[in-house]
């Protein structure tokens, strides 16, 4: 009942791409689903982020057909499987552009398959929403382009603050993803973290695919710091904290908050415990989306314990249930609608209101957490 | 008269193994030398030197009386040397009539203008805009291609625009034979052009030859049947282990007893074709 | 000064991590003078058989060992009966296409099977550091080192003293003559991808349990590094690819050492251009060895090209000329978009691929150049986009030439490798070279494609700009294949040798090749980015050269229609497969291992 069921959707592309210009008026019926395209890898070398994605639609749509939908309708979204690859991408963009029933589209991934395909969201007028698209150019693309992506010039001073004032460091090591995100994290966090006095001694970019960082720790070894920062994913994440440890680097390390996964746990094993991770949400959060999202999370998915990317797709189906409820099934009033939805409830952001300047969401919450037995708790100011 | 070919010293070594060890030879404008010796003496190897495929590792070639050792193959193209291979190195994919084109390669000029640097660019410019002069050009080869196919009869005429893999064996080699032709040769090194031939072939390809020689093309020829070489040959050098054993007139040379030793001392192979050509 | 130490005994850890795989890829290549591409394949479903070994069956150690190297030998012996042998006797460059759909469809088996969420795959080992220099090193550092040496070591027992290894070594020298002689090539064929399965299985694993880790994105990664170590350590030698991995290994440490790690993978690339220009051999090979005398045509199979008459391709042309007249929907408009941009790159690749025979494997470098040139000029300079696509294609036509010269005197296999290498460095320079190429930030709000001050925005104008300009440059490419050009061409790649004795310049030649070849690519990547308004290092990527070269390959090599028929091939499948949502990628490597099996020629056939 998550989704729309296969038949239907295979029903619907097939009419869509033989006769886009024809269907325009055929599904006004309100017995049909209010139809979101989602545009992700559920293949290629991001896979895991288009699974994940799902699992927090999924999440969110229960919930919402829980509560009787939106304006009485159903809700649905249809996957189209763009591999993160620009060249799919746009064709996938021009396929819900032509497809009356799409009112609203979500993603892509990755920045060169987003940002490849917002020219043709913006010229045909249908919202883009970018929920992980952190580039700072991607709400540039046009008015039709709006993100719910932590802006790194929000979160990187959090997460500088946590590492220079709250932890104490002054003599930083950067390990970044040589990505338009890490890069652009970095910037951000060099900038804040000079700011509260300390020093940046060393900043290395590695590349996505990378798996040994042994050299790179002699490096970090060489510039003697006393933290390091890691502006990872979660699996790379997890890799540099075991080399690290086992080359025998026993500083503070503190970590953005896209590490925050409970694969973060599982890959690093005991060598991410005592890493510190600057995060949105923790599980013992009081506020009430939070344990609302942890509890049906868990109880969906057989007791897994959801992540960030997780938390991202949940809200943001959220978010694009509130703004249909106001803007409908038009796709301008959609648009619109951006602009006027105050204060959703959400995970990341505690509630969520669009700034239409940046057309991007300001303020994300703040945790500051560290890893404790193995498992992330709320850090209690004790050092490590 | 001035030798065309002269080698001294000419030696080639593989490993351990000297393949070609200091060959001396001097071939004069219109002549025929033929290279006999038992399988692996080191004639292909020579051929190599000589053509620009191999370098050697001491010794030197001239040709005209210039030095030519280790230029490049297409170098020496371009001065006039052609040759055929052992195993018939035709273009598999290429129509016959493109095949021997590629022999008259080196005489294409209104497409290939000798300009410096940038004289590939004009090529290319030349050869998508094809101006009068080229098509011109190209047209006079294809009918220079059809007049050196006459040589063959109704062998290969018919077959003009088949693929070269589609051809039979012997026709493969009267292919090779032509595209050296095209390239309007001064020297012209044939290697066993009669190889896996039947006695037919093997008499149609002799005539051609002897034509050649008699047109006065300066020929060496590296060929097993004896009968044929003892027929064309102004003269034989035999060659075994690399060195040159016995150099002369087609009659004397058979007759050495060292030529017979080398043969008898070898692989059956070389004695096989001995007799089945005698 | 103990840091060198340090770099140092890092270096040869991460290289015998590489050695595991290079020997596997050598032994194969040693006997089939193929570069096994699904080698990282199996070497994934390896680590995920150990895992399930490992965390479900909770086997010890030795267990999981044998478990996973049986396994992964089945695996290594289906391949080979079913995916090669049928092979056997049509062109080589079939079974290497085939290598590359089978690492496909195991890829995407394991990941439907698995998730592709990452695993940990803990080390069944005790948690003992030793100190070494300034770091440390653990047990399964030894198992590795001890795991590679020993096989390389017992490869080489077997090869020298056993009579099925002799029969390896026959078959790798001399095939006919091998079968001749009696030896039973299939048997050896199916000993070796054995052996070579089982030990590309049990690395995936062992290399799994060093970081803990294992995902389906490790394959590739794992293919790239151990061809890499293979070819430096002279392809095809068994000891040579453990020394060429130590190489490696070293090489990338001291760069990360001395540039940082963002330089690192630049280094073992070039690592590779430089041995391959120098030793092309392989460290390890002799200097000077007898000239080769292949037979010919070896590479490319005889075929007899499909003839399409004039009026039907007229027809045709005509049909897509008019299509955005048609109630067609933007989606197939744009699809075909990417399939007239696909087709202009690949007839880039068919004419120096097929044409000439440089199977390049780093294509998209060509795009990445002239879609930088040509966002970077209108950008910057303000240069009309009409002008700065062109002009994009001039770059990729002259710098590409000049990048790609070095692999113009190496042959076969040598000449993809070469170039994959230099397209990864493309792909890293522009990674690296910030102030020009803005970096992993990549250039964005790239203008819209126009032409004499029209922008060209909507899906009808892009396709029909798009369509024109591949039609042109197939209408000259298929005149430049009717000069003098398109014969010396095709005579230098069904035998070099035979055509450098007729005046043919490879050097001349094959650059002109490049540079034809670089304009039509350059001008696919300018139009592309003026089309995505974003791009960055990693807009095209190997994935794009090993697309093109799949549709070269099933259009029919030099073969200008088969290049435009392969792209709508290739573009349209996996969109007609959209239908089966995460198994679509594998139904396409099905469709493409059945038509190198039943079309080896490729649909239309090589010209």
């Amino acid at each position: 009942m998550s989704n729309l069921d296969r038949r239907t959707l295979v029903k619907g592309s097939l009419a869509a791409m033989m006769a886009g210009a024809m269907s325009r008026a055929a599904f006004a019926d309100s017995s049909e689903p209010i139809l979101l395209g989602v545009s992700g890898p559920l293949t290629g070398p991001n896979a895991q982020y288009g699974t994940q994605w799902k699992q927090g639609f999924d999440l969110a749509l229960d919930e919402i057909m829980a509560a009787g939908g939106v304006n009485g309708r159903k809700l649905a979204y249809s996957f189209e499987d763009s591999q993160s690859d620009p060249r799919q991408s746009v064709a996938i963009a021009q396929k819900f552009v032509s497809d009356s029933r799409i009112v609203l589209e979500l993603g892509d991934f990755s920045s060169p398959a987003s940002m490849a395909a917002s020219p043709i969201y913006q010229r045909a007028g249908l919202v883009q929403f970018g929920f992980t698209n952190s580039h700072p150019d991607f709400t540039k693309g046009g008015d039709f382009m709006w993100s719910t992506s932590v802006s790194q010039a929000d979160e990187q001073p959090l997460l500088a603050r946590y590492a220079v004032k709250r932890l104490g460091l002054k003599k930083l090591a950067v390990l970044h993803l040589n990505t338009d995100w890490g890069r652009t994290s970095r910037d951000h966090f060099v900038k804040a973290a000079k700011e509260y006095g300390a020093e940046i001694v060393v900043s290395e970019g590695y590349i996505a695919e990378e798996r040994d960082f042994r050299s790179t720790l002699v490096r970090v070894r060489d510039a003697s710091p006393d933290g390091l920062i890691l502006i990872s994913y979660y699996s790379d994440g997890a890799l540099i904290a075991r080399q690290a440890r086992q080359v025998g680097l026993k500083q503070v390390m503190c970590a953005a908050s896209s590490v925050y996964s409970p694969k973060f746990l599982e890959l690093g094993g005991e060598a991410v415990e005592d890493v510190h991770v600057g995060t949105r949400y923790f599980p013992e959060d009081p506020r009430p989306e939070v344990q609302k999202f942890i509890a049906g999370f868990k109880k969906k998915y057989n007791g897994q314990e959801p992540d960030a990317f997780n938390a991202y797709s949940y809200d943001a189906m959220n978010m694009a249930a509130a703004v249909v409820r106001i803007g409908g099934t038009d796709r301008r009033a959609i648009r619109d609608a951006f602009a006027k939805v105050k204060d959703v409830p959400s995970v990341i952001f505690g509630t969520a209101t669009f700034d239409v300047e940046s057309r991007r969401v300001k303020g994300a919450m703040n945790a500051e957490l560290v890893v404790r037995k193995g498992q992330f708790a709320l850090w209690d100011g004790k050092p490590t | 008269m001035a030798p065309m070919l002269t080698l001294r010293g000419l030696t080639r070594r593989f490993g351990g193994l000297t393949a070609v060890d200091a060959i001396d030879l001097d071939l004069a404008k219109g002549e025929l030398v033929s290279i006999i010796g038992p399988n692996s003496a080191g004639k292909t190897t020579l051929f190599n030197l000589v053509t620009g495929h191999d370098r050697p590792d001491a010794g030197a070639v001239l040709f005209e009386e210039r030095d030519v050792t280790a230029l490049s193959p297409e170098t020496l193209a371009a001065r006039g040397i052609a040759r055929t291979f052992q195993l018939g190195r035709v273009f598999a994919n290429l129509s016959v009539m493109d095949n021997i084109l590629i022999g008259a390669h080196t005489r294409l000029r209104a497409v290939r203008p000798a300009v410096p640097v940038i004289g590939p660019l004009i090529e290319l410019g030349l050869a998508l805009l094809r101006p009068a002069s080229v098509k011109a050009e190209e047209e006079r080869l294809r009918e220079e291609v059809k007049i050196i196919l006459a040589r063959f009869g109704e062998r290969l005429l018919p077959r003009i625009d088949q693929p070269a893999y589609s051809l039979s064996y012997a026709n493969r080699r009267r292919v090779e034979i032509a595209r050296a032709l095209a390239l309007k040769p001064r020297l012209l090194l044939l290697d066993e052009p009669t190889a896996g031939m039947n006695p037919s072939e093997t008499a149609e390809m002799q005539g051609l030859v002897a034509e050649l020689k008699a047109e006065g093309l300066t020929i060496l020829l590296i060929e097993h049947k004896l009968e044929m070489v003892m027929r064309l040959s102004d003269r034989v050098v035999v060659m075994d282990e690399g060195k040159k054993i016995a150099e002369g007139a087609g009659e004397a040379v058979r007759n050495d007893p060292k030529v017979i030793e080398a043969y008898l001392g070898h692989g059956l192979s070389g004695a096989a074709e001995q007799e089945s050509a005698a | 000064m103990s840091s060198w130490l340090d770099y140092t005994i890092n270096g040869l850890i991460v290289g015998n991590v590489y050695a595991l795989v290079a020997v596997g890829l050598a032994l194969i290549f040693g006997v089939s003078r193929l570069i096994n591409f699904a080698q990282g394949s199996i070497y994934l479903v390896g680590a995920y058989i150990g895992w399930v070994a490992v965390v479900q069956l909770h086997t010890p150690l030795p267990l999981t060992i044998i478990v996973v190297a049986a396994a992964a030998a089945l695996v290594g012996l289906v391949i080979e009966r079913f995916g090669l042998r049928p092979l056997q006797n049509s062109v080589r460059i079939a079974p290497l296409l085939a290598t590359i759909g089978i690492s496909f469809v195991l890829d995407q088996l394991v990941m439907l099977t698995f998730s592709p969420n990452p695993r940990a795959l803990p080390s069944q080992l005790p948690d003992v550091r030793f100190q070494v220099g300034g770091g440390t090193i653990g047990p399964l550092d030894l198992l590795i080192a001890g795991v590679g040496l020993t096989s390389a070591l017992l490869l080489f027992v077997f090869l020298r003293y056993s009579k099925l290894g002799w029969a390896v070594r026959a078959a790798s020298q001399d095939r006919d003559a091998a079968m001749q002689m009696g030896v039973d090539v299939n048997r050896v064929n199916q000993a070796v991808f054995g052996i070579a399965a089982a030990l590309g299985g049990v690395s995936g694993m062992l290399v799994g349990m060093y970081y803990n880790q294992i995902d389906t994105a490790m394959s590739l990664q794992a293919t790239l590094k151990g061809v890499v170590a293979e070819v430096v350590g002279g392809a095809g030698n068994v000891p040579g690819a453990v020394i060429g991995s130590l190489l490696l290994g070293l090489v990338e440490s001291y760069g990360v050492a001395v540039f940082g790690t963002s330089y690192r993978n630049l280094f073992a690339f070039l690592l590779l251009v430089v041995v391959l220009v120098l030793r092309p051999n392989g460290l390890f090979a002799s200097a000077r060895q007898a000239p080769p005398e292949p037979l010919t045509g070896t590479f490319i199979a005889p075929s007899r090209p499909l003839r399409i008459p004039r009026w039907a391709l007229l027809a045709a042309a005509a049909i897509f000329a008019l299509l955005p007249l048609l109630p067609v929907s933007f989606y197939v408009l744009q699809t075909l978009i990417n399939a007239w941009l696909l087709g202009m790159l690949a007839l880039s690749l068919t004419l120096v691929a097929g044409t000439i025979g440089q199977v390049s494997l780093g294509h998209a470098a060509l795009l990445a150049i002239g879609a930088y040139t040509s966002a970077l000029l209108s950008l910057s300079a303000a240069v009309p986009v009409g002008l700065a696509i062109i002009a994009g294609g001039l770059m990729s036509a002259a710098l590409g030439t000049i990048l790609i010269s070095p692999s113009f005197r190496l042959r076969g296999h040598y000449v993809s490798i070469a170039t994959l290498a230099i397209g990864e460095i493309v792909s890293l320079v522009i990674l690296n070279w910030e102030s020009v190429t803005r970096g992993p930030i990549g250039i964005s709000g790239i203008p819209p494609l126009s032409l004499f001050g029209y922008d060209l925005v909507s899906p009808a104008s892009i396709y029909w700009f798009s369509f024109a300009v591949m039609v042109a440059l197939a209408l000259l490419q298929a005149r430049l294949l009717g000069s003098h050009l398109g014969r010396s061409f095709r005579a230098i790649r069904d035998d070099d040798i035979a055509a450098r004795a007729y005046g043919l310049s490879l050097n001349r030649y094959k650059s002109l090749a490049f540079i034809f070849g670089g304009f039509a690519a350059g001008v696919s990547g300018g139009i592309a980015a003026h089309l995505y308004s974003y791009i960055n290092h990693e807009t095209f990527n190997t994935q794009q050269s090993i697309l093109a070269l799949t549709v070269v390959i099933l259009g029919g090599l030099g073969n200008v229609v088969g290049a435009v028929v392969g792209s709508v091939a290739l573009v349209g499948l996996p969109e007609l497969f959209r239908i089966a949502a995460e198994y679509r990628i594998l139904i396409y490597g099905i469709v493409l291992l059945l038509l190198v099996r039943f079309r080896p020629q490729g649909l239309l056939g090589t010209i």
